[in-house]
């Protein structure tokens, strides 16, 4: 809603790298912008792109874009998110997580669908759910899994 | 009962034949009133409350962009309903309430579909249109949840409903426009970086929806809110709910 008139020059505007590749132009509601730092629990009820410096926490209820350059030092939490900056911290995504060639994560991942392009660099445990019930390689079957499945990565993809 | 508030700037020949056409339309309609022209130093709250005692139950504003913001960043908290007949070049706030600037504004006026506006408070005045906070080392706290800064000046303009327009440089030929949205006030963060010896360049824009922000500096720094300009230290903006009646038109944008 807040980008009625200029739809297609502020789509350019805020997602000029392409970086989503996703159509979420129209619900862009907050941007930190590049030479900005925000400290604090950020936290907003709409669609959030990050092109600045982020500490604290980030908290979202839509989708988060971290833009190539743009930091944060912050635990994340949201519904979807598209990474191309860095993240030192651990991420709850609650839907997709989309980490491009120039992502760097620093941190447990928590998601559901995930989705790495090659050159992504991701050092933490990734935990997904929906392995219930499928044995662990190498143990024993008397040893169940538990509810999520682990997988530690800390290596470049 | 309705009361016509007139700009000074509406005297000019360039406007009178328009001025003319719209007091027989509103005449046609039934809706002709007492006509009150206002000046720069005219406090419009007194003159409201005084016509609002008088037996006037909507009050309705001619002018433009800055006519508007002067009315209503004081007579806000008026009991009245108001109403607005955009006349003359400055008028984006027209647009957001839908109403059509010039004659065709007499019919959106006459078919009185009210709404509720929220409207910002800044340091126990109102704001209607827009604020603005030339640049200086700024810091601005949102929410009392998260503190945003730059790493050297800042230039501040929150918006209600004048919407927001940028460029990117002085060479920029394309302005770029923002439309705010209803329910909560936009804040705009532009950093400025250092060129050369003297010279600043802006960043891109940051956007913030916020409900209460304030801004504070070491040094005192400069505050436009709706033309009315004033130096201050710390300043608290708000959104005061659905604050004014006001009449607006069907392509209201919000």
């Amino acid at each position: 809603m807040i980008f009625q008139k200029a739809k297609p020059v502020l789509d350019n505007e805020l997602d000029p790298g392409g970086v989503s590749g996703q159509n979420i132009g129209d619900e862009v509601e907050t941007v930190v912008g590049p030479s900005v730092n925000v400290e604090g629990d950020f936290a907003s009820e709409g669609n959030i792109i990050i092109k600045g410096t982020v500490s604290g926490s980030v908290h979202t209820s839509k989708h988060l874009t971290v833009e190539r350059g743009a930091k944060i030092v912050a635990n994340v939490r949201a519904a979807s998110a598209s990474i191309a900056g860095e993240v030192k911290g651990n991420m709850k995504i609650k839907d997709s997580l989309e980490l491009t060639s120039s992502a760097k994560i620093l941190g447990d991942i928590d998601v559901k669908n995930l989705r790495v392009e090659s050159g992504a660099i991701v050092y933490g445990r990734i935990t997904m759910p929906g392995l219930e019930g499928i044995e662990k390689p190498g143990r024993s079957s008397k040893t169940g899994l538990k509810k999520n499945e682990e997988v530690i990565l800390s290596e470049t993809i | 009962m309705y009361v016509y508030l007139y700009d000074n700037f509406l005297r000019h020949k360039n406007f009178v034949s328009t001025i003319r056409q719209m007091e027989i339309m509103l005449t046609d309609f039934g809706i002709a009133g007492k006509i009150l022209r206002i000046q720069n130093y005219t406090d419009s709250k007194a003159i409201i409350e005084d016509e609002i005692k008088r037996g006037a139950k909507t009050v309705v504003v001619v002018g433009n962009d800055s006519t508007f913001g002067q009315v209503l960043s004081r007579s806000a908290t008026c009991d009245c309903t108001f109403g607005f007949l955009p006349v003359g070049p400055n008028n984006t706030i027209a647009e957001v309430l839908g109403i059509p600037a010039g004659v065709d504004a007499c019919t959106t006026l006459s078919r009185r579909r009210k709404e509720f506006l929220d409207i910002g408070w800044m340091n126990n005045r109102y704001f209607v249109s827009q604020l603005h906070v030339f640049p200086g080392k700024l810091e601005v706290i949102y929410d009392e949840r998260f503190k945003v800064s730059a790493n050297d000046k800042m230039e501040v303009v929150v918006c209600n409903l004048q919407p927001f327009f940028w460029k990117r440089d002085k060479n920029d030929k394309e302005q770029r426009i923002v439309h705010p949205q209803d329910g909560k006030l936009e804040a705009f963060l532009r950093p400025l970086t250092k060129k050369g010896w003297w010279g600043y360049n802006y960043e891109e824009p940051s956007i913030f929806p916020f409900e209460e922000m304030v801004i504070m500096a070491k040094e005192p720094f400069t505050v436009e809110a709706d033309g009315k300009v004033s130096k201050e230290i710390k300043i608290k903006i708000k959104l005061a709910h659905g604050k004014v009646e006001m009449i607006v038109g069907r392509n209201r944008q919000f």
